[in-house]
Parts: structure tokens; C-alpha cells; sequence
């Protein structure tokens, strides 16, 4: 045992000698602090509810047509300010005095198709906000219209939260922290081993009193100890930003079983190669296949993980178990394998 | 020519030698999987992916959204399942339950999404066109109000839309199209990689350094291949997503080239394999939220330029763009594309490449081999000029990373950040002089501050003339460029900064952090009264 505690320490003293992990670190930092901060805010910008919310802003719209229109009366439920004007001259004169934004012209008789004009300002940013916030007006009104000609449109009347924070932190935030470690432990394992390879060391590690296969499994365990050091640092930041996570043990049970995963993958790789470059392309390629299918099936790490956290009750320690047999099943082929390294 | 001809085939060699026997068939199922998988899952990618669950009862039609596992229950079961919160919404026939918590609220929002497009295909296909669209919305746009001396552009046509089918402003889908192109460039940066790390470890770097073949002969034939297999790429990509191949190989010409020009460093900085998988991730991580950030404000903010992506975004939406538009993003990248090649050319020798040192000792180093062959007066003030597009790339990432903080900390914390970089950059060049004893009096670095400090003032001002026509209206940079006492106060300034740093660390002995920090607190000092309208 001791030699293989030597080899696993070895491991991790030269990725705290060379310092260029923090790099890894200071990029899921990155990562993290970006997407949750700056992408939120874009999704955030895009979303007509989130804009009309955020209250400063008031948009005024100059409405030129009959009045009490269902058009009108739901501009002003999604928050807009509706000023009627006799004629569009009145309107256009109000626009260059920043009296409205934007002006809607109704014709007064209606066929089976309306024709209505809406008139932007000349400008990307502004026109392009009013845009997003004026759709779902339009879409209702587009819908009386539809119920008008005599279709039932079904469904229409649903309302809910704005959902795209809560999708957010569950289906993107939390996997990929939990998930970018366990890539770069499967990096760091091919890495570990190609090294000695390439550079006729691994003869000389082998004369040890120590088997290839713990060699192997010594390096794979140094990759997985500092990803899991990794994943509690990013569940306690989530937790001290203030977001709930259930099943912290088995989100953490998972975490470390895919990193096990990707690093004995990896491994095997390393181990058929022998060099960096190619295992390094294979191991992505493998990686980016592996994780399109598991978007196929209903049990990926990726939604167990994210079903885990928002406590999805039929999401459980078994379904974690599963992916705990597909890693011993994988570790024992990497053993049979890396008998290739020895001779 | 011929050498680097002869260099491209070496390396196409090396590729066949090692990409022999049974390798090429995994990659290529490999290649073909992802490519299978890109197509099935173009649609099926969503934010949410199996959060939520339904339980359906009578006539709903089929719900095909991955954020919903659908559970087929009896009219009887949903209310129960519903209230022990076993699932999060019951849709009976044309009727929708949820529960007040909000997760049952977000729910019903996703929900409707879904319905509202499965609607819409219902509708469609069962009534004529105009009964089921009934609305049509002309959008025209007001002339800006007429300025005088300036011609008034032409109106725009009409545009007419049907809102329901109208799809949203938010350029994801294009975004996502133009991530496409950065993937295949990074796997292939991969072996260009490699390439030099080889002949590093196989200890073949010296043969080849003693041959009659030129640095910058090496690095381009190396690169030559894998620039051609890029650019390849590239028009592949544009002929299955539908652009124009010609458009987009400017698009993403200089984009690639930047690329190529990071993946350069790794081998020329990395000391063991570790490094070079931390480094690329690095370099991996940092272009793709450079290049993808930025796009995502097309059409609603004018810094969106900055992105090569953006220019992509509007080439998919069928929108033009100008000369200025596209050099504003181009510019940089090529520029930092030339930084590497020259680096590369100064640092492939084989002193430099082996052994093991700090990773900032070798980065001194690389600047002393950068700027050794010529005379400092002249090196100094062109390191400091050059190396703007990269103090700008790295201000746009920490504006980036801060948008998270408080507002009041986040102008500091960029303040701070954005100091201590141009510190760093003004002040390195002189201290690798200074180093190795090439410059040692008092006059001497006093004259080289002044030199470092009017070189990077003249590259921000540069660059900052080229954004501010692109992102803003002509009078704002007559204002900034006119007057030529203005630009006084901040060269002496900056002069002042550097000369702090560098007598601090030659004359005063202190480390190289302290003497920086005091260059910077008095750098932020003078910003902070700046950017408070006090000079």
C-alpha cells in the first residue's frame, strides 16, 4: 500500500509544484461567475417579463385607432403606457418630442385579416426592446383575432413564473461545476501517465515495489482526489450564494464517481496510445459522443445530477448506484489492459 | 518558400506516421458520432433538460420538449400525484393544474412555451392561412431627427411580420451556429500543439535549429498544415449550416489565426504535460467567452463588435455590415496573431525551451529574448505599443468576470485590475532589460519609462480611435482627439506610474509585486479622481 500512497502523493506534489492547476481553478471561477452573472443577465435582457419588471423602465407607446381596443387593454397589462392620438402626424410630432417610443396605428375596420403599423425608432437598442416587450401583446392580440374567425385556440391563457434562473442554476450551473473537474482529472490522468511514457520514466516507476495497475491506478486516484477537493469547494460557494441544493451527499457521490469515470476512460485511452496527443483527441472526441448521448437517455449524469438537486423524489442513491457498476465494470477492463503497459 | 513547404509535408508526415493502424477508424466513428449527434440534438438542446414532470390525462397533444418527463396517469390520479408534489403540473385534456410553489409555477411557465408553438402547428395545418394568422404587423422606422450639414438616410421598407411566427430577437441560435466553427479549430490546435512538443521531447529540436531553416520557416510550415485542415473546416461548416463559404473564411480567418497564435505559446511556455492541458483549457475557456459574450448583444449594444462572432450572427441573419465592422473585431486578433509569430521566432532556441523554471521566470525571460536584438529606446515604446490588443482583450474579461460584483465595487475592481495590467505591461520590458544589466543608470530607465509609457499611449489612443468610430458618433472622438493639451495629463501621468515601478524594483530592491502595487494604487488613485470627473 505504501508505494502506491508514495505514487498517488508524487502526483499531487507536482501539480502543486507546477501551480499551473490554479489555472484550472481560477477558469471554473471563470466560468461560474460568468455564465451565472453575465448570461443570466443576457437571458435575463431577452425576456420581456424580467424587462418590464425591473420597473424603471417605462415604455410609452402612442396608440393611433379606436379606443378600448383588446390590443390596447393588453399593452397596458404587460406594463406599458398606452397614449392615444387622433392621427399619426399627432403621434410623430409626440415621438420627436420623446413624448412616446414607439407608435402603433390600428385601422378601424376589421376583414379577416388586420393590418396594423407599428412605427420604431431608428435606432438598434431601442427598437429591438420594444420589439421584445410589445410581442406578447401582439401575440394576444393576434389571438382575439384568431377566436374572432372562429378557432378555439386552446392553452392560451396559461401564466407561471419566468422559469429561466431556476432551469439556469439547476440544468447548467450545478452539472457543470460539478462536471468540469471530472473533465480535467481525465486530462490530468492521460497527462500523468503519457509523461512517463514519452519520457522512459515508466520502466524506472515500475522496478518499484508496485504493479502497472497500481501505477495506473495510484495516478487515477491523484486526478479524482483533487477534483472532489475541487466539487466541495464549488457546492459550498453555490451555498453560500444562497442556492438550495438537496441531496449535497449524493450530488457529491455522483460528482466523484464521474470523475472516476472520465479519468479510468481516459486512462484506458492513454493506455492503448501511449501518447499525449492522440489520447488527448480521442479522449475529448469520446467525451463530447458520451455526453451527446446521455442527452438522449433519461438517466445521464447530467439530469440525475440536476434532479438530484432540486429533490426530484423518484431521483435517488440508485440511480447514482447505477453509475457506480458502469465505473467498476470500466476500471476492470482498464486493469486487463494496462498489462499492455509492462514490456 | 521551398522550406516551409518542406516543413508543412515533415509535419503531415509525422501526423500519417502516428495517426497509422487501427487509430484512424476510432477517430473517424468518433467524428462520425459527433456529427450524428450535432443532427439529431440541434433541436432537442434546451435549458432545463429533464427538470420538470407532467402528468397527462385525456386527448393532450404529444409534448416533445426535454424539459418535461411526461407520466400518463388517470384523470382520478393527477390532482393526488399533483398535491404530493410528485409531479409539477397535471395538464387534463384542455385543462392545466399547477400548484402555487414555484417550482410548479416555473412549471406552467415552460409549459406554455411548449403548448404555444404545439398550438400553432395544430392551428396551421387545420384552418386557411388567413383565418389562423389573421394579424399581419407592418414595421416601419422614423427617419432620426434631421441633423443639419448631414444627409438623411434612406427609409428603410417596410417589414411586415405575423407575431406568433415571428421568431425571437435573441440571436442563441446564431450564436450557437458560430460556436460551431471555434470547435473544430481547437481539436485541431490540439496537434499543432503537440507538434513542437515532440520534437521537444524526442530531443530532434536541436537537428532541426541547426539546419539552414529559419525560426519563423519552422513555426509557419508547422502551421501551415493545420491552417489549411482550419480554413477546411471552416467552408465545411459554412456549406452545411447554409452561409456564404467566402464570407465566413473572413470571418473567421483572424479568429483562427489567434488561435493558432495562443496554441503557439503552449508549447514554447509548458513544462511538464500537466501545464499544457491547464494552459489550452485556459486559452479554450477564455476565447470561447471573448468571442461568444459579446454576440449575444447583437443588435442591441455596438460593443457586440468586439466579437468576430457577432459579424457571424448577422451573416446568418441575412443583415450587412460595413468595412469598419469588420476590421474593429479582426484587428486585434491579427495583431496578436503577429505578437506570437514574432515571439515564436525569438524563443524557439533550444536555452530557452528545456529546463525547468517558475513559470514568471520564464515568462521574463521571454520578454528579454523579445527585445535583446534591437536597441531598448526602440524595443522598449514597441513592446509597450504592440501589446495594447492584449491589455484590451484582458480589460474586456475582467469587465466581463465584475459585472458580477456590486456596482460601486465593480468600477473599482475593474479600475484596480485594469492598473495593475497596463502597470505590469509598461513596467516588464524594462525590468528584463534591467535584469540582465543591459540598462542600469537612474537616467537611463528614467528615459526608457518615459519612452514604454509614450508607446502605450499612442497604441490606447490608436485603438481607441478605431472603436470609438465604430462604436460611437464622430463628434465624441473629435472631442478626445483634438485637443492636444488633453492627452498631456494622462502621458505624464502614465510616466510617472511606470518610472514609480521600475526605480521601486532596480533602485529600492523591492520585490516585483510591492513595487507594482505601489505603481498601481497611485495609477488607481489618479483613475478614480479621473473617472469622478475631478481633472
Amino acid at each position: 500500500m505504501t508505494p502506491f500512497l508514495a505514487v498517488v502523493k508524487k502526483e499531487l506534489w507536482s501539480v502543486i509544484r507546477d501551480r499551473t492547476i490554479l489555472i484550472a481553478v481560477l477558469i471554473q471561477l471563470f466560468i461560474a461567475s460568468f455564465s451565472s452573472g453575465l448570461l443570466l443577465g443576457v437571458l435575463s435582457f431577452y425576456d420581456p417579463d424580467t424587462i418590464m419588471q425591473s420597473g424603471n423602465l417605462r415604455v410609452r407607446v402612442g396608440l393611433v385607432g379606436p379606443a378600448g381596443s383588446v390590443l390596447e387593454a393588453s399593452m397596458r397589462e404587460s406594463g406599458l403606457r398606452v397614449v392615444p392620438y387622433a392621427t399619426l402626424a399627432e403621434a410623430e410630432a409626440a415621438f420627436y418630442r420623446n413624448g412616446v417610443s414607439a407608435v402603433i396605428v390600428m385601422p378601424q375596420d376589421f376583414g379577416t385579416t388586420t393590418e396594423i403599423k407599428l412605427y420604431l425608432p431608428n435606432s438598434d437598442v431601442v427598437s429591438s426592446l420594444i420589439r421584445m416587450v410589445i410581442q406578447e401583446p401582439l401575440k394576444k392580440y393576434e389571438n382575439h383575432l384568431r377566436t374572432q374567425n372562429g378557432i378555439d385556440v386552446r392553452y392560451a391563457d396559461l401564466k407561471g413564473k419566468p422559469s429561466t434562473s431556476f432551469e439556469f442554476v439547476y440544468s447548467v450551473l450545478l452539472p457543470m461545476l460539478m462536471f468540469f473537474p471530472a473533465f480535467v482529472a481525465g486530462s490530468m490522468s492521460i497527462d500523468a501517465l503519457t509523461e512517463e511514457v514519452e519520457n522512459k520514466t515508466m520502466q524506472t516507476l515500475l522496478s518499484a515495489p508496485l504493479t502497472v495497475q497500481g501505477v495506473v491506478g495510484a495516478k487515477i486516484v491523484a486526478s479524482v482526489i483533487l477534483s472532489t477537493l475541487q466539487c466541495i469547494a464549488w457546492l459550498g460557494l453555490m451555498l453560500l450564494n444562497g442556492i438550495e441544493i438537496r441531496n449535497l451527499g449524493w450530488i457529491l457521490v455522483l460528482a466523484v464517481i464521474v470523475s472516476g469515470l472520465t479519468s479510468t476512460a481516459a486512462m484506458l485511452a492513454a493506455v492503448f496510445l501511449k501518447d499525449r496527443e492522440r489520447s488527448q483527441f480521442i479522449y475529448s472526441l469520446a467525451l463530447l459522443v458520451a455526453a451527446g448521448i446521455g442527452t438522449l437517455l433519461d438517466f445521464s449524469p447530467i439530469k440525475t445530477i440536476s434532479r438530484l438537486g432540486i429533490g426530484d423524489p423518484y431521483t435517488t442513491g440508485w440511480n447514482v448506484a447505477l453509475f457506480a457498476l458502469l465505473l467498476a465494470g470500466l476500471y476492470l477492463v482498464l486493469v486487463r489492459a494496462s498489462r499492455r503497459l509492462v514490456g | 518558400m521551398h522550406q516551409i513547404l518542406v516543413m508543412a509535408w515533415r509535419e503531415m508526415t509525422r501526423l500519417r506516421t502516428r495517426f497509422g493502424g487501427a487509430s484512424p477508424v476510432v477517430v473517424f466513428l468518433l467524428l462520425a458520432a459527433v456529427g450524428l449527434l450535432a443532427f439529431t440534438l440541434r433541436d432537442a438542446v434546451a435549458l432545463g433538460s429533464g427538470l420538470y414532470r407532467l402528468a397527462v390525462s385525456g386527448d393532450v397533444p404529444p409534448i416533445r420538449d426535454s424539459r418535461f418527463a411526461i407520466v400518463p396517469v388517470d384523470p382520478a390520479q393527477g390532482q393526488a400525484l399533483l398535491a404530493q408534489q410528485a409531479v409539477d403540473a397535471w395538464v387534463d385534456g384542455v385543462r392545466v393544474h399547477a400548484r402555487e410553489d414555484d417550482r410548479s409555477q416555473f412549471a406552467l411557465r415552460a409549459l406554455r412555451q411548449a403548448l404555444e408553438g404545439l398550438e400553432l402547428g395544430r392551428i396551421g395545418m387545420s384552418y386557411a392561412n388567413e383565418t389562423a394568422f389573421p394579424l399581419r404587423v407592418g414595421i416601419n422606422y422614423f427617419p432620426p431627427a434631421p441633423v443639419p450639414g448631414q444627409v438623411a438616410p434612406p427609409p428603410v421598407e417596410e417589414e411586415i411580420i405575423i407575431p406568433s411566427l415571428t421568431p425571437p430577437p435573441a440571436p442563441f441560435t446564431q450564436v450557437l451556429i458560430g460556436m460551431l466553427y471555434i470547435i473544430p479549430i481547437t481539436f485541431i490546435s490540439i496537434f499543432f500543439t503537440t507538434s513542437f512538443m515532440d520534437e521537444k521531447v524526442n530531443r530532434r529540436l536541436t537537428i532541426l535549429l541547426s539546419a539552414p531553416i529559419t525560426p519563423f520557416q519552422i513555426i509557419f510550415g508547422k502551421m501551415l498544415p493545420y491552417a489549411v485542415f482550419a480554413l477546411g473546416a471552416t467552408v465545411v461548416i459554412a456549406y452545411f449550416t447554409g452561409a456564404d463559404a467566402l464570407l465566413a473564411l473572413a470571418i473567421f480567418a483572424p479568429t483562427i489565426l489567434f488561435i493558432f497564435a495562443i496554441y503557439l505559446m503552449v508549447p514554447l511556455f509548458y513544462r511538464t504535460f500537466k501545464d499544457t492541458t491547464f494552459i489550452a483549457m485556459l486559452v479554450t475557456t477564455l476565447t470561447t467567452a471573448y468571442v461568444v459574450f459579446p454576440a449575444m448583444f447583437t443588435n442591441t449594444n455596438d460593443l457586440a463588435y468586439i466579437s468576430p462572432l457577432t459579424l457571424a450572427v448577422k451573416m446568418y441573419r441575412d443583415e450587412p455590415f460595413g468595412w469598419r465592422e469588420y476590421l474593429f473585431p479582426s484587428l486585434p486578433m491579427a495583431a496578436i496573431f503577429g505578437m506570437a509569430m514574432f515571439a515564436g521566432t525569438r524563443l524557439l532556441n533550444e536555452e530557452f525551451l528545456m529546463g525547468y523554471k517558475p513559470i514568471t521566470r520564464k515568462i521574463g525571460e521571454a520578454i528579454y529574448l523579445m527585445l535583446a536584438r534591437i536597441h531598448p529606446y526602440l524595443s522598449v515604446p514597441l513592446w509597450s505599443l504592440l501589446v495594447i490588443p492584449g491589455v484590451y482583450m484582458a480589460q474586456v474579461v475582467f469587465l466581463a468576470v465584475a459585472t458580477n460584483l456590486p456596482l460601486r465595487v465593480m468600477v473599482g475592481a475593474v479600475l484596480v485590475a485594469s492598473a495593475v495590467v497596463e502597470e505590469i505591461v509598461k513596467s516588464v520590458g524594462i525590468l528584463a532589460l534591467a535584469e540582465r544589466g543591459v540598462v542600469k543608470s537612474t537616467r537611463d530607465l528614467l528615459l526608457l519609462s518615459f519612452l514604454s509609457a509614450l508607446g502605450f499611449l499612442v497604441g490606447e489612443k490608436l485603438l481607441l480611435l478605431v472603436s470609438v468610430s465604430v462604436v460611437m458618433e464622430a463628434p465624441i472622438s473629435g472631442a478626445l482627439f483634438g485637443a492636444g493639451v488633453f492627452l498631456l495629463i494622462p502621458f505624464a501621468a502614465h510616466f510617472v506610474f511606470t518610472s514609480i515601478v521600475v526605480l521601486l524594483r532596480t533602485k529600492a530592491r523591492l520585490a516585483y509585486p510591492l513595487a507594482l502595487a505601489a505603481g498601481t494604487v497611485v495609477h488607481f488613485i489618479y483613475n478614480w479622481i479621473v473617472t469622478n470627473g475631478g481633472l
